[in-house]
């Protein structure tokens, strides 16, 4: 299976494959910007899904993130990495927009997912939030069955029956816990190990059948085998969705990621592929990062 | 998994829910927003109105009493013949009463209250505090009209027979009974704030030499005389707003006791006044408004307490703050 | 201060909080105990054949043949005590006697008249029959003993004649010798003195084994029945064979009790056996046998509560305590989420806390005054109802009494609610309305259902506030919500201070009370588990 990954990956790593991957074009209003940092440097009309154009949010008058402009492309899988406290996380909650929950929060540029500024008046909090999927850094499962969290989402959308049964079956082989869970599906998901919980919520997040995922730090609580797996399973779903990632774990980085953006202090610093920004990363602040020689 | 994630390939490749609202959506979500939010603002909003309903009522009740005769000279007066022609309304007896019942039962209460406080947070270990606080909860818990119950029948008699008093029903009867109704209400405020002393504080004084009992007396209570203060008024409202226990337990006379301090005598207060005599008045009369008089009274002594208490804990909860 | 002397303070200080705390204790038990203990014999006692025959003349309950059996054994063994009393009795109140000699001699009358006898000898045997009344009647009213056996003899002088064998006359002489041999053990001279002893006797024996077999039946069921309880008997057996009389050492001086024997009392007289004869014999009088009455918590009571249970009480609580619930816990429940998800810190929350806050702090007679002015007075009238007390207006009172406890318990339930699961039901694409009801919601419930079964036990247990709005000391089962009702709390009161019958039953005024008690601590330890129980399931156990 991780052969099958790998393998994919290095496909993907092929700036023209992402190209010819284009399966989404973006709105008129939004011109390809050669400030923009991309991985992808040399096409007009860029196939980003999640564009970020000068984008700032303050939390009352801290700036969280500020002047971040960035492409993020379909069927990859996207890393955020970076010190602790540089934003990375807020970045990733501006995109669906769970900020909102934070008082006194503002934002200040365009975020577009799918052509659309989120930061719109009008925006469908709901529609954008099923389709631009979270997981949090801690597991964080209701306090109901397996199932119930499983079917969570499906059922805000209406669906019932076995539909759901099949669909919740689907999601926990996806994020490879169906085998552990089968025969406890009526059990408090608040007895699964820690591991298994964050499965558990990749597949509740999966569940609502989302087309971007954004992973914050999902592998920091848990031990190096169910990471693995977590990693394998991040692999195994960039094929269908796009993942933006947030981690601390530059070997993470590497080993699944496509993309890699370096922020520091809030600030976008250096954005490439995975393998030019582990290799030969153009800033120096990147590179002491990269090679742990950050202070 | 890639051959698992296949299926999901097609379905999840693009976006197929709008992101943007309609302006129909768009409309009738704020209308729902709008309508939800005031429906929610009614119906909390009850309380609100039920302050108001209480205090409209009863000032429109006590209104007819205080314009013929005035608060005033009710309270400076101790005759209170409601029914004798022409009635008298003096309600000084019956203040004197609540005082005089709710000040005995202070003067236990209170020194019981924060030492079982103390206790609770500086003298036992977890486990004993785990045991003693289901006892303070059942005590809050028991309905006054069972301590009532328990004053006549058991502890009247007991005085009567132990102490040779004339009768058993008197104000140290409610005063004990209102005593040990106003534990709970003390220890529970005086706990949570003697608790919230930090330990640093403790440590210092421990540092400095002191023993338990002057670190308690000389440090933390002084650091909690907020939270403290608000206990003792808290266990004060409950004292002065109680009225079956004291009721049953007072004996009922309308007298200022001679001499005043005697607290082996029957006394009436003005929460067993209202009590014992509103179900005889006829609507409408001078006796029922004077009745609602005192409640008005009453009303306003325990909202002044109420917002002392709210101001002292509001103090102790930004002091405490500061410590931390 | 030298440090031996600040130790010793300090272990002052110490021994006098620990003694605080153990005093707090000794209150509660010494307050429970006594409520537990004489309250739960209001339930569980040693009921008499008295009480059997009572359940089932009063409540059709046991078996019939059963208990008529047992009551017929039972008045077997009282019978031999009747015959004493009434040996004893004759020589003392003759009045019985006098009525008895006046009805044979005109019996007698009757008798001759229809026989076919000659007029000369008849109206002889009628002068026979009129001396031998008078001189009975003569007998009957000396205090002297030589002047009633002179009477006596008088009387017994005709026994002899042959006309008057085999005729209602004849028993003339059965009187006489009955009377001869009362006398005999009888002090006629202490016959007034006898007669108040006499009466108090009597009295105990009808407090102990009721109405006497063959007399016409009370009309109030409280007198139609003995001790149906063994400690009640056991009361009424001591003042059947003690007597207490008060005596005075002298003028203005205070008066002291004394007890005889009543044997000692009637010592020498034909009464003195009757009181080790109830003595020994009291068992197989009454019957005693160890009762769990379970149906005191449904049966309705009798003859204000000296009989029966408190059913409509307990259902009276119940109704008012719901009603005011299913008010306040919704109002409850929405303002708390209000206050949490809606409110921000603005002027308006603040009304809002300090109203909450000053509701909680209004005492709860107050509360029975607005509830009178404006639910009963200015509202149910408006609404077309009677102005007067009804289960309603009582409900809502006590509604907005428990209102601030709701409100503050659902508050802090919902507040505690980790944001991590709200963020993630928002982050799965729930509205902020869905997200609470399925998750927040959901997940603040231990918390207000512990509020909610902590202000059912306040409301359960408020009396003041239903006083004028609700309550009733007597009256009939509510068959509508306009009515008002009986309720545990206030009708615990009325027995301890008004209800006369139930001061002559203490074990029902503990027993009320102790249904209360029971009811509101069973709702707290409710509440504890629940607690207890649901945090358990939240941390996945
Ligand atoms: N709710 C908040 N209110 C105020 N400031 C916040 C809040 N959340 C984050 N911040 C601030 O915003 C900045 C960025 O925080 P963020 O959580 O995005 O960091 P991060 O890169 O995710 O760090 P970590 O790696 O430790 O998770 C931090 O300086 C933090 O202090
Ligand atoms: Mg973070």
């Amino acid at each position: 299976m991780a052969k099958d990954g790998s393998q994919g990956m290095s496909a993907l790593l092929e700036p023209i494959a992402l190209a010819n991957r284009s399966t989404i074009t973006l709105a008129e209003d939004i011109r390809a910007d050669n400030e923009t940092l991309s991985p992808v440097r040399h096409n007009d009309v860029m196939p980003a899904i999640i564009r970020a154009e000068k984008f700032c949010l303050y939390y009352g008058v801290k700036a969280g993130v500020k002047d971040i402009n960035m492409d993020i492309f379909p069927q990859s899988v996207t890393a955020i990495i970076g010190p602790s406290g540089c934003g990375k996380s807020t970045f990733l909650r501006s995109i669906n927009r769970m900020n909102d929950l934070i008082p006194n929060v503002r934002s200040e540029g365009t975020l577009y997912v799918n052509g659309v500024n989120v930061y719109d008046g009008r925006i469908n909090l709901v529609n954008l939030r099923q389709q631009v999927g979270m997981v949090f850094q801690k597991p964080n499962p209701f306090p109901k069955s397996i199932y119930d969290n499983v079917a969570y989402g499906p059922r805000l959308q209406g669906i019932r029956g076995g539909r759901l049964d099949d669909m919740v079956e689907t999601c926990l082989k996806d994020a490879a816990i169906w085998e552990e869970v089968k025969d406890l599906l009526g059990k408090s998901a608040l007895a699964l190990s820690g591991g298994q919980q964050q499965r558990l919520c990749i597949a509740r997040a999966l569940a609502t059948r989302p087309k971007v995922l954004l992973m914050d730090e999902p592998c920091s609580a848990l031990d190096p085998i169910a990471t693995s797996k977590i990693e394998e399973l991040i692999v195994g779903l960039k094929n269908a969705y796009t993942i933006v990632i947030v981690t601390h774990n530059m070997q993470q980085a590497a080993r699944i990621s496509d993309c890699t953006a370096f922020f520091c202090m809030g600030e976008l610093i250096e954005y490439d592929a995975t393998n030019i920004i582990f290799t030969k990363p153009s800033r120096k602040q990147t590179e002491d990062y990269v090679t742990g020689r950050f202070s | 998994m890639i051959t698992q994630s296949a299926n999901l390939l097609r379905t999840a490749a693009k976006f197929d829910r709008p992101l943007l609202l309609t302006p129909a959506q768009d409309w009738s979500g704020w209308l729902l927003g709008k309508t939800g939010r005031a429906l929610l603002m009614i119906i909390t909003g009850t309380s609100v109105l039920a302050v108001l309903l209480i205090f409209v009522f009863i000032v429109r009740e006590a209104w007819p009493f205080v314009q013929a005769h005035g608060l005033g000279e009710a309270l400076s007066s101790t005759s209170w013949y409601p029914t004798r022609d022409p009635a008298q309304f003096g309600m000084l007896a019956l203040v004197f009463g609540s005082v005089q019942v709710t000040f005995g039962a202070l003067l236990l209460a209170v020194p019981a209250g924060i030492l079982i406080a103390a206790v609770l947070s500086d003298i036992v270990p977890f486990r004993v505090r785990q045991a003693v606080k289901p006892i303070i909860e059942v005590l809050a818990a028991i309905p006054s009209v069972a301590y009532g119950f328990f004053a006549v029948a058991v502890l009247a008699p007991l005085m009567q027979e132990h102490l040779h008093l004339s009768t058993g029903t008197n104000a140290l009867n409610s005063a004990a009974i209102l005593a040990i109704m106003a534990v709970p209400t003390i220890v529970s405020v005086a706990e949570d704030s003697l608790s919230a002393v930090g330990r640093e504080l403790r440590e210092a004084s421990y540092a400095c030499g002191a023993t338990r009992a002057e670190t308690l007396l000389k440090v933390v209570i002084p650091a909690a005389h907020n939270g403290i203060i608000a206990a003792i008024v808290l266990g004060t409202m409950r004292a002065i707003g109680e009225t079956m226990a004291v009721w049953m337990a007072s004996g009922n006379a309308a007298q200022i006791p001679s001499p005043w301090w005697d607290l082996t005598q029957s006394v009436r207060t003005m929460t067993a006044t209202i009590a014992g005599e509103l179900g005889e008045t006829p609507v409408g009369s001078m006796h029922r408004h004077s009745l609602f008089a005192v409640g008005l009274i009453l009303l306003v002594v325990s909202l002044a307490m109420n917002l002392f208490t709210e101001y002292l804990l509001h103090r102790a909860k930004r002091t405490s703050g500061v410590h931390a | 201060m030298n440090i031996p002397l600040r130790q010793w303070l300090d272990r002052l200080f110490t021994s006098l909080a620990m003694l605080s705390v153990l005093l707090i204790v000794a209150a509660m038990i010494g307050i429970l105990l006594p409520m537990v203990w004489r309250g739960g014999s209001a339930v569980v006692f040693r009921g008499t054949v008295e009480f059997r025959r009572m359940q089932l003349e009063q409540f059709n309950r046991g078996d019939s043949a059963a208990v008529r059996a047992e009551a017929e054994d039972a008045a077997r063994i009282r019978q031999h005590a009747y015959e004493i009393l009434d040996r004893f009795a004759a020589g003392l109140d003759t009045s019985e006697l006098e009525t008895k000699v006046k009805q044979l001699h005109r019996e007698f009358g009757v008798q001759l008249a229809n026989r076919e006898i000659p007029q000369k000898q008849l109206s002889e045997l009628r002068s026979v029959s009129k001396e031998l009344r008078d001189e009975l009647l003569k007998a009957f009213e000396a205090e002297d003993k030589t002047q009633v056996l002179e009477h006596l003899d008088a009387v017994m002088s005709h026994s002899g004649d042959e006309r008057l064998k085999g005729t209602v006359a004849a028993e003339f002489f059965d009187l006489a010798r009955q009377y001869r041999d009362t006398v005999a053990n009888v002090d006629l001279r202490r016959r007034s003195e006898y007669a108040d002893s006499l009466k108090q006797v009597k009295d105990a024996m009808r407090s102990l084994f009721g109405p006497r077999p063959g007399e016409r039946l009370p009309a109030l069921p409280i007198e139609q029945y003995g001790s149906t309880r063994w400690d009640q008997a056991k009361q009424n057996l001591d003042k059947l064979l003690w007597a207490e009389s008060w005596t005075g050492s002298g003028e203005g001086q205070t008066l002291t009790k004394s007890r005889i024997p009543r044997e000692e009392q009637f010592a020498g007289t034909a009464l003195a056996g009757l009181f080790p004869y109830v003595r020994d014999n009291i068992q197989g009088m009454l019957r005693p046998k160890w009762t769990f009455y379970w149906q005191y918590f449904t049966d309705d009571s009798m003859s204000g509560h000296y009989f029966g249970g408190v059913g409509p009480e307990i259902l009276g609580t119940l109704l008012i305590t719901m009603f005011a619930i299913a008010f306040s816990l919704p109002v409850g429940v929405v303002t708390a989420a209000y206050l949490v998800e809606c409110a921000g810190d603005g002027w308006l929350t603040r009304i809002l806390r300090m109203c909450v806050n000053t509701l909680a702090g209004v005492p709860s007679i107050v509360f029975g005054l607005f509830g009178l002015a404006f639910f009963v007075i200015y509202l149910q009238p408006k609404l077309g109802l009677p102005g007067s007390s009804s289960i309603i207006a009582g409900s809502l009172t006590l509604g907005l009494l428990v209102l601030p406890v709701i409100i503050r318990a659902s508050e802090e339930a919902i507040r505690t609610v980790p944001q991590a699961y709200k963020e993630a039901s928002l982050a799965l694409g729930a509205s902020r309305f869905r997200c609470f009801m399925s998750v927040t919601l959901p997940v603040a419930t231990p918390g207000i259902l512990t509020g909610l079964i902590l202000s059912m036990s306040r409301a359960a247990g408020e009396t003041a506030p239903i006083l004028f709005t609700a309550a009733v000391a007597m009256g009939p089962i509510p068959t509508s919500l306009s009515q008002p009702t009986r309720t545990l709390s206030y009708s615990s009161y009325d027995m301890a201070v008004g209800d006369k019958m139930a001061m002559l039953a203490p074990h029902n005024q503990f027993g009320m009370v102790m249904t209360l008690v029971a009811i509101v601590l069973l709702l707290n330890i409710a509440a504890i588990v629940v607690r207890g129980r649901m945090s358990k399931k939240l941390r996945g156990q």
